[in-house]
């Protein structure tokens, strides 16, 4: 079968693989549909994580058709369409108990390697590197997915592909952002970054009864869908004070809560924003984290701040100050997807919910690469691509 | 280059045992303040999410008669805490076998059957120290961490 793979740093292509196959009991094998590239995928492809192997195929975010399935799964069934989050999660251990499923003790086989840099091992990750498992990704023609009765959900008739993709990723990232973060009804929200991530946690928050939603970017394409699909305010980073402004647009105040989905590749300007570059690039430190330092300087007094943005090593110049004294709350996590998707596709429904205009690039999977160069470049407005295996 | 990549991988998985206990605080796990052999006596751990958790543990009975085991029950509900120690001072790698056991074990009290990720679909790998080392230190991982 086509698969698109990790070939070393900045380089992706397409080659002929075999094709997985059942390995537990509780596995299903997919049919993909539709896969799409995220903005967490350049950090891999890019080398800022360095637990790749070429030859590792990408993708975690994608739908598909149950074409075959283990002994001892029982809730999805052969031929079911379903939406998978990335996060691989067993849904017996005590972290899944608590709807923590990112952080499962048994999704990880390789828990040592993030042990050692984190002192605790999160769940594993679809195409994400061997520090998260080394599990074949999404962007090939079928995937073998464990914990099936876990991580599979059937996505209602009425609900197109186009739709239900994104509720395996971007929207279960965007949702574990707006709800942990502590959104309540009547808050104002504030979410660096308007790629897909940014624009569904903004959506979650507006879901979750948030009064006032504000979308911070630099690109106008993506400023203009936070405006026209989600509904909510926008501001450019680029042109415009953003602590000044948000503090005029709150009477003072400051958002009640600030979600960061931006990330360890951060861009910034001025002053800042060639320190965390020379940084970064002298191994220094190993991620940019100015939109992190900017949400808690924004942050009104008592408020909560949510990173969402991946993050994998160290930063410097860190607020610590800051956030010990403004009372702030600072949480972070990876998705815990499968707390969520019920609720999300209920609402993709209903109409409540949609994510099609983040397709704003379609192709085979054949054309990877430059699907890839095209999302990484931002070019010709370009959100997210999506591939689709069998075309 | 076959005996390079081989010598590559090694590194690789000594590389991570080395972070694992490399005396330094906030890198690895190893402590800063009790001589190496203290703290290869400690017990290692596991939570399992079971109540009912109970005997034999055939990975754990394969790691000998030298291995003690003990249980009791977690606080707050989450399960019971699995113990091992080996008598006298273990190795690194004796160690690393009573990691993942207990992992196995803990996968197998609550899930049924422990999770395989190989072989996993891949492309082409390229013959490079990096992977190599990158494969050592993978297939070392098991056997690594915090317990």
């Amino acid at each position: 079968m086509k698969a698109a793979i990790w070939a070393g740093v900045d380089e992706v292509t397409v080659e002929d693989v075999p094709e997985p196959q059942l390995l537990n009991d509780h596995d299903v094998l997919l049919r993909i549909h539709k896969t799409v590239t995220c903005g967490s995928d350049l950090h891999l492809i890019g080398g800022y994580i360095p637990a790749m192997r070429s030859g590792d195929v990408l993708g975690h975010e994608f739908l598909g058709t149950v074409v075959e399935k283990g002994r001892a799964v029982q809730r999805v069934q052969v031929g079911d369409r379903v939406v998978v989050p990335s996060f691989v999660a067993c849904g017996s251990c005590w972290y899944c108990s608590q709807e923590l499923y990112s952080l499962c003790d048994n999704g990880n086989p390789d828990p040592g390697i993030t042990e050692g840099l984190w002192g605790q091992s999160p769940g594993g990750c679809f195409g994400y590197s061997h520090a998260m498992g080394g599990y074949a990704g999404s962007h090939a023609e079928y995937m073998r997915v464990p914990y099936a009765d876990v991580g599979c959900f059937v996505v209602p008739d009425g609900v197109s592909d186009t739709r239900a993709l994104f509720a395996s990723d971007s929207v279960t990232t965007g949702w574990t952002g707006a709800h942990l973060g502590g959104t309540q009804p009547g808050d104002v929200v504030a979410v660096w970054g308007a790629g897909a991530v940014g624009q569904m946690a903004a959506r979650a928050a507006m879901l979750l009864g948030a009064e006032q939603v504000v979308v911070i970017d630099r690109l106008p394409e993506r400023l203009a869908q936070v405006r026209t699909h989600i509904g909510a305010e926008a501001v450019d980073f680029s042109t415009t004070d953003v602590v000044a402004e948000l503090r005029e647009r709150t009477g003072g105040r400051g958002p009640d809560v600030c979600i960061e989905a931006v990330g360890m590749e951060a861009h910034s300007t001025g002053v800042q924003g060639a320190f965390d570059q020379v940084k970064q690039q002298l191994r220094l430190q190993t991620d940019r984290p100015s939109a992190v330092r900017e949400a808690i300087r924004a942050c009104r007094k008592g408020g909560s701040v949510f990173v969402l943005g991946v993050y994998a090593g160290m930063v410097d110049k860190f607020p610590l100050g800051a956030l010990m004294n403004k009372g702030l709350t600072v949480r972070g996590a990876q998705q815990h997807g499968q707390r969520y998707v019920p609720e999300i596709l209920a609402h993709m429904e209903s109409g409540a919910l949609t994510t099609e205009h983040l397709a704003t690039h379609t192709m085979p999977l054949s054309q990877a690469a430059e699907g890839y160069r095209i999302f990484k470049a931002k070019e010709d407005g370009c959100v997210r691509t999506v591939f689709e295996p069998g075309s | 280059m076959d005996r390079l990549l081989r010598q590559a991988a090694g590194l690789g998985g000594a590389a991570l045992g080395k972070l694992q206990h490399t005396r330094i605080p906030g890198v690895g796990q190893a402590s800063t303040t009790e001589p190496a052999d203290v703290a290869a006596r400690r017990w290692r751990a596991v939570t399992v999410f079971r109540d009912d958790l109970a005997g034999p543990f055939p990975e754990l009975e394969a790691l000998g008669p030298d291995l003690e085991v003990r249980m009791q029950p977690a606080a707050g509900g989450r399960g019971t805490e699995l113990y091992g120690r080996f008598h006298g001072t273990p190795d690194a790698d004796r160690i690393g076998e009573l990691r993942a056991a207990l992992r196995r074990t803990k996968q197998l009290a609550e899930v049924g059957e422990v999770l395989r990720v190989d072989p996993a679909t891949h492309g082409t790998r390229r013959p490079t120290p990096q992977g190599a080392a990158l494969e050592g230190a993978a297939a070392r991982a098991p056997r690594e961490g915090v317990l």
